[in-house]
Protein backbone atom coordinates (compact mmCIF):
# COMPACT_ATOMS: atom_id res chain seq x y z
CA UNK A 1 0.00 0.00 0.00
CA UNK A 2 1.37 3.71 -1.08
CA UNK A 3 2.63 5.78 1.65
CA UNK A 4 2.70 8.43 -0.30
CA UNK A 5 0.87 11.96 0.09
CA UNK A 6 -2.02 10.99 -1.74
CA UNK A 7 -2.87 8.68 1.99
CA UNK A 8 -6.31 10.29 3.28
CA UNK A 9 -5.35 12.27 6.59
CA UNK A 10 -9.30 12.45 7.03
CA UNK A 11 -9.95 8.94 6.86
CA UNK A 12 -9.72 7.49 10.80
CA UNK A 13 -8.85 3.74 9.01
CA UNK A 14 -5.11 5.63 8.67
CA UNK A 15 -5.05 5.76 12.28
CA UNK A 16 -6.47 2.37 13.43
CA UNK A 17 -4.93 0.18 10.15
CA UNK A 18 -2.28 2.55 8.38
CA UNK A 19 1.03 3.91 9.40
CA UNK A 20 0.45 7.53 9.93
CA UNK A 21 3.90 8.24 11.03
CA UNK A 22 5.01 6.91 7.56
CA UNK A 23 3.18 9.04 5.74
CA UNK A 24 4.18 12.55 8.33
CA UNK A 25 7.58 11.54 7.63
CA UNK A 26 6.76 11.56 3.93
CA UNK A 27 5.25 14.78 4.42
CA UNK A 28 7.67 16.27 6.40
CA UNK A 29 10.68 15.43 3.67
CA UNK A 30 8.84 15.78 0.82
CA UNK A 31 5.33 18.03 0.95
CA UNK A 32 5.62 19.78 4.56
CA UNK A 33 2.46 21.92 4.24
CA UNK A 34 0.08 19.71 1.98
CA UNK A 35 -3.58 20.43 1.18
CA UNK A 36 -5.90 18.62 2.29
CA UNK A 37 -9.07 17.88 0.72
CA UNK A 38 -12.04 17.40 3.11
CA UNK A 39 -12.94 14.00 2.32
CA UNK A 40 -17.09 14.19 1.72
CA UNK A 41 -17.43 17.84 3.47
CA UNK A 42 -16.18 20.25 1.19
CA UNK A 43 -13.19 22.12 1.43
CA UNK A 44 -10.38 21.29 2.77
CA UNK A 45 -7.09 22.14 4.82
CA UNK A 46 -3.22 22.56 5.47
CA UNK A 47 -1.56 19.82 6.67
CA UNK A 48 1.72 21.18 8.62
CA UNK A 49 3.92 18.58 9.59
CA UNK A 50 7.40 20.28 10.32
CA UNK A 51 8.20 20.96 14.28
CA UNK A 52 9.01 24.73 12.86
CA UNK A 53 6.01 25.25 11.18
CA UNK A 54 4.03 23.41 13.72
CA UNK A 55 5.33 25.70 16.75
CA UNK A 56 5.01 28.78 14.47
CA UNK A 57 0.97 28.23 14.14
CA UNK A 58 0.20 27.03 17.59
CA UNK A 59 2.37 30.45 18.84
CA UNK A 60 1.44 33.03 16.49
CA UNK A 61 -1.51 34.16 17.64
CA UNK A 62 -2.09 37.02 15.55
CA UNK A 63 -1.76 35.00 12.09
CA UNK A 64 -3.65 31.86 13.13
CA UNK A 65 -6.66 32.45 14.95
CA UNK A 66 -8.45 29.92 17.77
CA UNK A 67 -11.77 31.73 17.77
CA UNK A 68 -13.23 29.44 14.46
CA UNK A 69 -12.64 26.31 16.19
CA UNK A 70 -9.43 23.64 16.87
CA UNK A 71 -10.89 20.66 16.72
CA UNK A 72 -10.54 19.10 13.11
CA UNK A 73 -14.09 17.08 13.84
CA UNK A 74 -16.02 20.79 13.87
CA UNK A 75 -13.86 21.86 10.20
CA UNK A 76 -17.49 22.59 8.12
CA UNK A 77 -19.94 21.38 10.74
CA UNK A 78 -19.56 24.69 13.06
CA UNK A 79 -19.10 24.16 16.75
CA UNK A 80 -21.76 22.38 18.69
CA UNK A 81 -20.67 23.35 21.89
CA UNK A 82 -19.63 27.02 20.35
CA UNK A 83 -17.02 29.72 20.27
CA UNK A 84 -17.18 30.39 24.23
CA UNK A 85 -14.45 27.57 25.42
CA UNK A 86 -11.42 28.68 26.70
CA UNK A 87 -9.40 26.75 24.15
CA UNK A 88 -11.20 28.85 21.27
CA UNK A 89 -10.56 32.26 22.17
CA UNK A 90 -7.52 34.70 21.24
CA UNK A 91 -5.24 36.64 23.10
CA UNK A 92 -6.19 39.15 25.14
CA UNK A 93 -9.63 38.18 26.08
CA UNK A 94 -8.28 34.44 26.34
CA UNK A 95 -4.91 35.23 28.72
CA UNK A 96 -7.85 36.81 30.94
CA UNK A 97 -10.29 33.99 30.96
CA UNK A 98 -7.43 31.45 31.53
CA UNK A 99 -7.17 32.90 34.89
CA UNK A 100 -9.00 30.35 37.17
CA UNK A 101 -8.34 27.16 35.71
CA UNK A 102 -4.73 28.43 35.80
CA UNK A 103 -4.82 29.10 39.54
CA UNK A 104 -6.89 25.93 40.22
CA UNK A 105 -4.57 23.48 38.55
CA UNK A 106 -1.57 24.98 39.59
CA UNK A 107 1.30 22.56 41.25
CA UNK A 108 0.28 23.60 45.15
CA UNK A 109 -3.59 23.38 45.23
CA UNK A 110 -3.23 19.83 43.36
CA UNK A 111 -0.87 18.41 45.71
CA UNK A 112 -3.19 17.66 48.60
CA UNK A 113 -5.26 15.07 46.06
CA UNK A 114 -2.28 13.22 45.36
CA UNK A 115 -3.17 10.65 48.02
CA UNK A 116 -6.21 9.85 46.43
CA UNK A 117 -5.48 10.39 42.94
CA UNK A 118 -2.59 7.27 43.90
CA UNK A 119 -5.35 5.06 45.32
CA UNK A 120 -7.80 5.52 42.81
CA UNK A 121 -4.25 4.25 40.41
CA UNK A 122 -3.64 1.27 42.59
CA UNK A 123 -7.72 0.29 41.84
CA UNK A 124 -6.91 0.76 38.24
CA UNK A 125 -3.86 -1.62 38.42
CA UNK A 126 -5.64 -4.18 40.95
CA UNK A 127 -7.40 -6.33 38.06
CA UNK A 128 -3.36 -7.73 36.96
CA UNK A 129 -1.69 -6.89 40.15
CA UNK A 130 -1.33 -11.01 40.86
CA UNK A 131 -0.48 -11.49 37.37
CA UNK A 132 -3.32 -12.25 36.00
CA UNK A 133 -3.88 -10.71 32.17
CA UNK A 134 -5.73 -7.98 31.93
CA UNK A 135 -6.59 -4.78 29.29
CA UNK A 136 -4.21 -2.05 29.99
CA UNK A 137 -6.28 0.48 27.52
CA UNK A 138 -9.16 -0.30 29.08
CA UNK A 139 -7.99 -0.09 32.84
CA UNK A 140 -6.18 3.46 31.70
CA UNK A 141 -9.13 4.40 29.76
CA UNK A 142 -10.45 5.70 33.74
CA UNK A 143 -7.13 7.23 34.69
CA UNK A 144 -8.68 10.77 33.60
CA UNK A 145 -11.19 10.39 36.18
CA UNK A 146 -9.35 9.32 38.49
CA UNK A 147 -7.34 12.64 38.46
CA UNK A 148 -10.42 14.74 37.94
CA UNK A 149 -12.70 12.76 40.01
CA UNK A 150 -11.39 13.59 43.24
CA UNK A 151 -10.48 17.32 42.47
CA UNK A 152 -13.54 18.11 41.01
CA UNK A 153 -15.81 16.09 43.63
CA UNK A 154 -17.04 13.79 41.27
CA UNK A 155 -18.91 10.77 42.29
CA UNK A 156 -17.07 7.79 41.41
CA UNK A 157 -20.29 6.13 40.47
CA UNK A 158 -19.88 9.07 37.33
CA UNK A 159 -17.34 7.72 36.11
CA UNK A 160 -17.44 5.29 33.33
CA UNK A 161 -20.78 7.49 31.89
CA UNK A 162 -18.77 11.09 31.55
CA UNK A 163 -15.44 8.91 29.49
CA UNK A 164 -18.21 7.36 27.35
CA UNK A 165 -19.76 11.21 27.13
CA UNK A 166 -16.28 12.86 26.59
CA UNK A 167 -14.96 9.80 23.85
CA UNK A 168 -18.50 10.82 22.01
CA UNK A 169 -17.54 14.46 21.73
CA UNK A 170 -13.63 13.15 20.26
CA UNK A 171 -13.66 9.89 19.25
CA UNK A 172 -17.01 10.20 17.45
CA UNK A 173 -16.10 8.29 14.04
CA UNK A 174 -15.08 5.21 16.26
CA UNK A 175 -18.04 2.90 16.23
CA UNK A 176 -17.16 1.75 20.11
CA UNK A 177 -18.67 5.35 20.72
CA UNK A 178 -20.51 6.62 17.61
CA UNK A 179 -24.39 6.41 17.71
CA UNK A 180 -26.83 4.87 15.30
CA UNK A 181 -27.42 8.28 13.74
CA UNK A 182 -24.17 8.77 12.87
CA UNK A 183 -20.97 11.35 13.66
CA UNK A 184 -23.09 14.49 13.97
CA UNK A 185 -25.85 13.21 16.66
CA UNK A 186 -23.05 11.46 18.71
CA UNK A 187 -21.17 14.63 18.74
CA UNK A 188 -23.87 16.94 19.54
CA UNK A 189 -25.56 14.40 22.26
CA UNK A 190 -22.28 14.12 24.10
CA UNK A 191 -21.41 17.85 23.86
CA UNK A 192 -24.96 18.15 25.29
CA UNK A 193 -24.98 16.15 28.11
CA UNK A 194 -21.55 16.84 29.18
CA UNK A 195 -22.73 20.25 29.76
CA UNK A 196 -25.88 19.08 31.48
CA UNK A 197 -24.11 17.25 33.76
CA UNK A 198 -21.78 20.39 34.65
CA UNK A 199 -24.63 22.55 34.51
CA UNK A 200 -26.44 20.56 37.44
CA UNK A 201 -23.23 20.01 38.89
CA UNK A 202 -22.29 23.61 39.61
CA UNK A 203 -25.70 24.59 40.40
CA UNK A 204 -25.98 22.02 43.80
CA UNK A 205 -22.17 23.03 44.31
CA UNK A 206 -22.54 26.54 44.72
CA UNK A 207 -25.17 25.76 46.85
CA UNK A 208 -23.35 23.31 49.21
CA UNK A 209 -19.40 24.66 48.51
CA UNK A 210 -17.01 21.99 49.09
CA UNK A 211 -13.11 21.76 49.40
CA UNK A 212 -13.20 20.62 45.63
CA UNK A 213 -11.67 23.04 43.08
CA UNK A 214 -15.33 23.33 41.52
CA UNK A 215 -16.27 25.18 44.75
CA UNK A 216 -12.84 27.16 44.31
CA UNK A 217 -13.55 28.14 40.76
CA UNK A 218 -17.22 29.34 41.39
CA UNK A 219 -15.22 32.01 43.99
CA UNK A 220 -12.05 32.47 41.61
CA UNK A 221 -12.31 36.65 40.65
CA UNK A 222 -11.08 38.12 38.10
CA UNK A 223 -10.27 42.37 37.60
CA UNK A 224 -12.41 42.34 41.38
CA UNK A 225 -15.45 40.36 39.85
CA UNK A 226 -16.72 36.78 40.81
CA UNK A 227 -16.44 34.45 37.32
CA UNK A 228 -19.75 33.88 35.96
CA UNK A 229 -21.55 30.48 36.72
CA UNK A 230 -21.48 29.69 32.92
CA UNK A 231 -17.96 29.80 32.80
CA UNK A 232 -17.52 27.60 35.82
CA UNK A 233 -19.38 25.28 34.01
CA UNK A 234 -17.42 25.70 30.76
CA UNK A 235 -14.40 25.36 32.50
CA UNK A 236 -16.10 21.69 34.12
CA UNK A 237 -16.53 20.76 30.34
CA UNK A 238 -12.89 21.99 28.99
CA UNK A 239 -10.85 19.44 31.94
CA UNK A 240 -13.28 16.83 31.00
CA UNK A 241 -12.76 17.06 27.41
CA UNK A 242 -8.93 17.78 27.53
CA UNK A 243 -8.17 15.28 29.65
CA UNK A 244 -10.63 12.00 28.83
CA UNK A 245 -9.01 11.41 25.28
CA UNK A 246 -5.19 12.33 26.21
CA UNK A 247 -4.25 11.55 29.33
CA UNK A 248 -4.24 7.37 29.26
CA UNK A 249 -2.64 7.21 26.11
CA UNK A 250 0.31 8.14 27.30
CA UNK A 251 1.27 5.18 29.28
CA UNK A 252 -0.78 2.97 27.03
CA UNK A 253 1.59 3.59 24.25
CA UNK A 254 4.57 3.94 26.55
CA UNK A 255 3.67 0.14 27.63
CA UNK A 256 2.67 -1.35 24.04
CA UNK A 257 6.47 -0.07 23.38
CA UNK A 258 8.37 -1.15 26.28
CA UNK A 259 6.63 -4.45 26.83
CA UNK A 260 8.69 -7.44 27.02
CA UNK A 261 11.55 -4.54 26.52
CA UNK A 262 15.00 -4.31 28.49
CA UNK A 263 13.97 -0.61 29.07
CA UNK A 264 11.18 -1.36 30.84
CA UNK A 265 13.25 -2.91 33.42
CA UNK A 266 16.06 0.08 33.10
CA UNK A 267 13.62 2.97 33.61
CA UNK A 268 11.94 0.98 36.30
CA UNK A 269 15.23 0.84 37.98
CA UNK A 270 16.22 4.14 37.71
CA UNK A 271 14.08 6.20 39.94
CA UNK A 272 15.85 9.06 38.77
CA UNK A 273 15.05 8.92 35.10
CA UNK A 274 10.68 8.50 35.98
CA UNK A 275 10.45 12.51 34.59
CA UNK A 276 12.47 12.07 31.63
CA UNK A 277 11.04 8.85 30.85
CA UNK A 278 7.53 10.61 31.11
CA UNK A 279 8.57 13.61 29.18
CA UNK A 280 9.20 10.73 26.49
CA UNK A 281 6.43 8.48 26.66
CA UNK A 282 4.46 12.12 26.01
CA UNK A 283 6.50 12.74 22.95
CA UNK A 284 5.92 9.18 22.10
CA UNK A 285 2.28 9.30 22.61
CA UNK A 286 0.99 12.80 21.54
CA UNK A 287 -2.64 11.59 22.14
CA UNK A 288 -4.04 15.24 20.70
CA UNK A 289 -2.39 14.67 17.28
CA UNK A 290 -3.55 17.92 15.58
CA UNK A 291 -4.99 21.41 16.16
CA UNK A 292 -6.29 23.44 14.08
CA UNK A 293 -6.34 27.38 13.22
CA UNK A 294 -7.84 29.80 10.57
CA UNK A 295 -4.89 32.04 8.90
CA UNK A 296 -5.92 35.91 9.25
CA UNK A 297 -3.64 37.35 6.72
CA UNK A 298 -1.58 35.38 3.77
CA UNK A 299 1.11 34.17 5.13
CA UNK A 300 3.76 31.72 4.22
CA UNK A 301 5.01 28.46 5.90
CA UNK A 302 7.59 26.25 4.43
CA UNK A 303 7.50 28.56 1.09
CA UNK A 304 3.98 27.65 0.84
CA UNK A 305 1.32 30.59 0.73
CA UNK A 306 -1.27 29.86 2.62
CA UNK A 307 -4.52 32.45 2.01
CA UNK A 308 -6.31 34.68 4.47
CA UNK A 309 -9.26 32.19 5.97
CA UNK A 310 -7.53 29.07 5.42
CA UNK A 311 -8.12 25.90 8.01
CA UNK A 312 -4.30 25.14 8.56
CA UNK A 313 -3.83 21.89 10.87
CA UNK A 314 -0.59 21.82 13.41
CA UNK A 315 0.17 18.48 13.21
CA UNK A 316 1.98 18.18 16.83
CA UNK A 317 2.43 13.92 16.51
CA UNK A 318 4.33 15.06 13.52
CA UNK A 319 6.43 17.23 14.70
CA UNK A 320 7.24 15.62 17.68
CA UNK A 321 9.02 12.83 15.15
CA UNK A 322 10.75 15.48 13.39
CA UNK A 323 14.66 14.66 13.02
CA UNK A 324 16.02 18.09 12.85
CA UNK A 325 14.96 18.49 16.76
CA UNK A 326 14.60 14.85 17.67
CA UNK A 327 18.08 12.49 17.26
CA UNK A 328 16.47 9.17 16.60
CA UNK A 329 13.06 9.85 16.72
CA UNK A 330 11.82 6.65 16.39
CA UNK A 331 13.50 5.55 19.37
CA UNK A 332 12.53 5.71 22.92
CA UNK A 333 14.60 6.70 25.07
CA UNK A 334 13.93 7.63 28.42
CA UNK A 335 17.12 9.81 28.94
CA UNK A 336 16.38 11.86 25.99
CA UNK A 337 17.30 15.62 26.91
CA UNK A 338 16.78 17.99 25.99
CA UNK A 339 13.43 17.11 24.83
CA UNK A 340 11.30 19.89 24.02
CA UNK A 341 8.29 18.15 22.20
CA UNK A 342 4.62 19.57 21.60
CA UNK A 343 2.70 17.05 23.05
CA UNK A 344 1.00 19.62 25.46
CA UNK A 345 1.54 22.49 22.42
CA UNK A 346 2.76 25.80 23.13
CA UNK A 347 2.08 29.69 23.31
CA UNK A 348 -0.95 30.69 25.27
CA UNK A 349 -2.74 28.05 25.03
CA UNK A 350 -0.42 25.55 26.15
CA UNK A 351 -2.14 22.70 28.21
CA UNK A 352 -3.64 24.42 31.46
CA UNK A 353 -3.75 20.38 32.44
CA UNK A 354 -0.21 19.77 32.09
CA UNK A 355 0.44 20.03 35.83
CA UNK A 356 -2.39 17.46 36.55
CA UNK A 357 -1.48 15.24 33.94
CA UNK A 358 2.47 15.15 34.82
CA UNK A 359 0.98 14.47 38.61
CA UNK A 360 -0.89 11.59 37.39
CA UNK A 361 1.78 10.45 35.46
CA UNK A 362 4.34 10.09 37.80
CA UNK A 363 1.94 8.66 40.40
CA UNK A 364 0.81 6.03 37.59
CA UNK A 365 4.60 4.88 36.50
CA UNK A 366 5.77 5.28 40.10
CA UNK A 367 2.90 2.27 40.91
CA UNK A 368 3.19 0.35 37.99
CA UNK A 369 7.10 0.17 38.13
CA UNK A 370 6.41 -0.96 41.97
CA UNK A 371 3.73 -3.25 41.20
CA UNK A 372 5.14 -5.29 38.07
CA UNK A 373 8.74 -6.31 37.45
CA UNK A 374 7.75 -6.96 33.40
CA UNK A 375 5.14 -6.86 31.68
CA UNK A 376 3.98 -8.46 28.50
CA UNK A 377 1.46 -7.89 25.48
CA UNK A 378 -0.29 -10.93 25.94
CA UNK A 379 -3.19 -10.74 22.59
CA UNK A 380 -4.63 -7.94 19.92
CA UNK A 381 -4.06 -5.04 20.22
CA UNK A 382 -6.43 -2.44 19.23
CA UNK A 383 -5.89 1.12 18.01
CA UNK A 384 -8.37 4.01 18.20
CA UNK A 385 -10.47 4.85 14.96
CA UNK A 386 -9.89 8.17 14.93
CA UNK A 387 -8.42 11.52 12.82
CA UNK A 388 -7.66 13.49 16.15
CA UNK A 389 -6.92 10.93 18.81
CA UNK A 390 -4.08 8.41 18.90
CA UNK A 391 -3.98 6.12 20.68
CA UNK A 392 -5.17 2.22 21.62
CA UNK A 393 -8.44 0.93 22.47
CA UNK A 394 -6.78 -2.96 23.28
CA UNK A 395 -3.98 -3.79 24.85
CA UNK A 396 -4.35 -7.11 26.90
CA UNK A 397 -0.83 -7.54 29.12
CA UNK A 398 0.34 -9.55 31.91
CA UNK A 399 2.52 -8.41 34.57
CA UNK A 400 5.40 -10.14 36.26
CA UNK A 401 4.01 -8.96 39.87
CA UNK A 402 7.12 -7.59 42.13
CA UNK A 403 5.64 -9.85 45.49
CA UNK A 404 5.89 -12.86 43.77
CA UNK A 405 9.67 -12.19 42.38
CA UNK A 406 10.85 -11.00 45.54
CA UNK A 407 9.04 -13.86 47.67
CA UNK A 408 10.18 -16.71 45.09
CA UNK B 1 -50.80 28.02 15.33
CA UNK B 2 -53.55 30.97 15.74
CA UNK B 3 -55.64 28.71 18.33
CA UNK B 4 -52.36 27.38 20.15
CA UNK B 5 -51.02 30.99 20.28
CA UNK B 6 -54.44 32.29 21.93
CA UNK B 7 -54.14 29.09 24.62
CA UNK B 8 -50.48 30.41 26.00
CA UNK B 9 -50.13 30.22 29.34
CA UNK B 10 -48.51 32.53 31.42
CA UNK B 11 -45.80 30.08 31.54
CA UNK B 12 -44.74 29.77 27.95
CA UNK B 13 -44.91 33.72 27.49
CA UNK B 14 -42.43 34.15 30.56
CA UNK B 15 -40.19 31.21 28.72
CA UNK B 16 -40.69 32.47 25.71
CA UNK B 17 -39.27 35.98 27.07
CA UNK B 18 -36.67 34.08 28.57
CA UNK B 19 -35.26 32.54 25.61
CA UNK B 20 -35.86 35.97 23.27
CA UNK B 21 -33.59 37.86 26.28
CA UNK B 22 -30.71 35.04 25.55
CA UNK B 23 -31.11 34.46 21.91
CA UNK B 24 -31.98 37.87 20.58
CA UNK B 25 -34.85 36.66 18.36
CA UNK B 26 -38.57 36.48 18.35
CA UNK B 27 -41.12 35.43 17.99
CA UNK B 28 -40.11 31.96 19.30
CA UNK B 29 -42.16 28.85 18.21
CA UNK B 30 -43.79 27.05 20.72
CA UNK B 31 -41.96 24.08 19.04
CA UNK B 32 -39.01 25.49 18.20
CA UNK B 33 -35.52 24.03 19.34
CA UNK B 34 -33.12 26.21 21.20
CA UNK B 35 -30.50 25.00 19.69
CA UNK B 36 -31.35 25.31 16.48
CA UNK B 37 -32.69 28.77 17.15
CA UNK B 38 -28.54 29.52 17.68
CA UNK B 39 -28.59 28.18 21.17
CA UNK B 40 -25.57 26.84 22.50
CA UNK B 41 -24.49 24.74 25.44
CA UNK B 42 -23.26 27.89 27.51
CA UNK B 43 -26.34 29.94 26.83
CA UNK B 44 -28.79 26.83 27.72
CA UNK B 45 -26.64 26.50 30.99
CA UNK B 46 -27.08 30.37 31.59
CA UNK B 47 -31.03 29.70 30.56
CA UNK B 48 -31.43 27.29 33.26
CA UNK B 49 -29.96 30.33 35.78
CA UNK B 50 -33.09 32.60 34.43
CA UNK B 51 -35.41 29.66 34.73
CA UNK B 52 -34.78 29.02 38.65
CA UNK B 53 -34.59 32.68 39.20
CA UNK B 54 -38.08 33.81 37.15
CA UNK B 55 -40.15 30.39 38.50
CA UNK B 56 -38.25 29.73 41.03
CA UNK B 57 -38.26 25.59 40.75
CA UNK B 58 -35.61 24.12 39.60
CA UNK B 59 -35.58 22.19 35.52
CA UNK B 60 -32.63 19.74 35.82
CA UNK B 61 -30.36 20.37 32.74
CA UNK B 62 -30.83 17.22 31.22
CA UNK B 63 -34.21 18.28 30.39
CA UNK B 64 -33.28 21.56 29.26
CA UNK B 65 -30.52 20.09 27.12
CA UNK B 66 -32.79 17.14 25.68
CA UNK B 67 -36.34 18.64 24.98
CA UNK B 68 -35.31 22.32 24.27
CA UNK B 69 -38.66 23.71 23.53
CA UNK B 70 -40.94 25.58 25.08
CA UNK B 71 -43.75 23.14 25.07
CA UNK B 72 -41.32 20.20 26.76
CA UNK B 73 -39.99 23.17 29.20
CA UNK B 74 -43.70 24.56 30.04
CA UNK B 75 -44.42 21.08 31.24
CA UNK B 76 -41.89 20.21 33.43
CA UNK B 77 -41.82 23.64 34.91
CA UNK B 78 -45.83 23.30 35.70
CA UNK B 79 -44.99 19.99 36.96
CA UNK B 80 -42.20 21.64 39.34
CA UNK B 81 -44.32 24.26 40.31
CA UNK B 82 -47.35 22.33 41.48
CA UNK B 83 -45.08 19.67 43.85
CA UNK B 84 -43.47 23.07 45.29
CA UNK B 85 -45.00 24.22 48.58
CA UNK B 86 -47.32 27.03 47.76
CA UNK B 87 -46.12 29.87 48.31
CA UNK B 88 -42.84 29.59 47.60
CA UNK B 89 -42.27 30.16 43.50
CA UNK B 90 -43.85 33.09 41.61
CA UNK B 91 -44.86 30.91 38.53
CA UNK B 92 -48.49 30.77 39.12
CA UNK B 93 -50.19 32.68 36.15
CA UNK B 94 -50.66 36.48 36.96
CA UNK B 95 -49.01 35.33 40.22
CA UNK B 96 -45.47 37.74 39.49
CA UNK B 97 -44.27 40.21 42.30
C1 LIG C 1 -1.41 13.87 28.59
C2 LIG C 1 -2.51 14.55 28.69
C3 LIG C 1 -2.82 15.80 27.91
C4 LIG C 1 -2.40 16.19 26.66
C5 LIG C 1 -1.49 15.44 25.69
C6 LIG C 1 -2.99 17.49 26.41
C7 LIG C 1 -2.77 18.25 25.26
C8 LIG C 1 -3.16 19.57 25.09
C9 LIG C 1 -2.78 20.43 24.00
C10 LIG C 1 -1.88 20.03 22.85
C11 LIG C 1 -3.37 21.64 24.18
C12 LIG C 1 -3.24 22.89 23.28
C13 LIG C 1 -4.41 23.03 22.33
C14 LIG C 1 -4.25 24.17 21.36
O1 LIG C 1 -3.15 24.75 21.21
O2 LIG C 1 -5.25 24.52 20.70
C15 LIG C 1 -4.15 21.54 25.39
C16 LIG C 1 -4.94 22.55 25.90
C17 LIG C 1 -5.79 22.37 26.97
N1 LIG C 1 -5.83 21.28 27.82
FE1 LIG C 1 -4.68 19.61 27.71
N2 LIG C 1 -3.75 17.84 27.48
C18 LIG C 1 -3.66 16.84 28.42
C19 LIG C 1 -4.26 16.82 29.65
C20 LIG C 1 -5.15 17.76 30.10
C21 LIG C 1 -5.80 17.74 31.37
C22 LIG C 1 -5.57 16.70 32.45
C23 LIG C 1 -6.63 18.83 31.40
C24 LIG C 1 -7.56 19.34 32.48
C25 LIG C 1 -7.73 18.91 33.64
C26 LIG C 1 -6.48 19.53 30.15
C27 LIG C 1 -7.16 20.68 29.80
C28 LIG C 1 -6.81 21.51 28.75
C29 LIG C 1 -7.44 22.79 28.49
C30 LIG C 1 -8.58 23.42 29.27
C31 LIG C 1 -6.80 23.34 27.37
C32 LIG C 1 -7.07 24.70 26.70
C33 LIG C 1 -6.06 25.67 27.21
C34 LIG C 1 -6.11 27.02 26.53
O3 LIG C 1 -6.69 27.14 25.44
O4 LIG C 1 -5.56 27.99 27.10
N3 LIG C 1 -5.57 18.86 29.39
N4 LIG C 1 -4.00 20.27 25.93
Amino acid sequence: MSTGTARDLTDPGLYSQGEPHEVWRHLREHDPVHWQPNSGRGGGYWVVTRYADVERVLHDYSAFTSERGTLLNLLGRGDPAAGKQLAATDPPHHDRARIPLKQALAVKPLASFSDRIQAGIRDLLAPGADGQPFDFAVAMSQLPLVALGPILGLPTEDYPRLIRLAMMSTAEEDPEFQLPGGVEPTLKRGHREIFAYFSDLVRARLRNPGDDLISVLAETEVDGERISTGSVISNCYSMLLGSAGTLPHVPIAAIVELAGSPTYGDWAAHPELLDSGIEEALRWATPASNFMRYALHPVELSGVPVAEGDAVVAYLASANRDAKVFPDPDVFDIRRRPNRHLAFGVGHHYCVGSHLARLALRLLFTELFATFSSIEVVGEIERMHSTFLAGFKRVPVAGVPRRATVEG
Amino acid sequence: MAVEAAQQTSVQERLAQLWTARLEISPIGLDDDFFELGGDSLTAAELQGDIDKEFGVEVSATTLFLSPTITELTQVIEEAVAAAPSGTTGAHPGGRQ
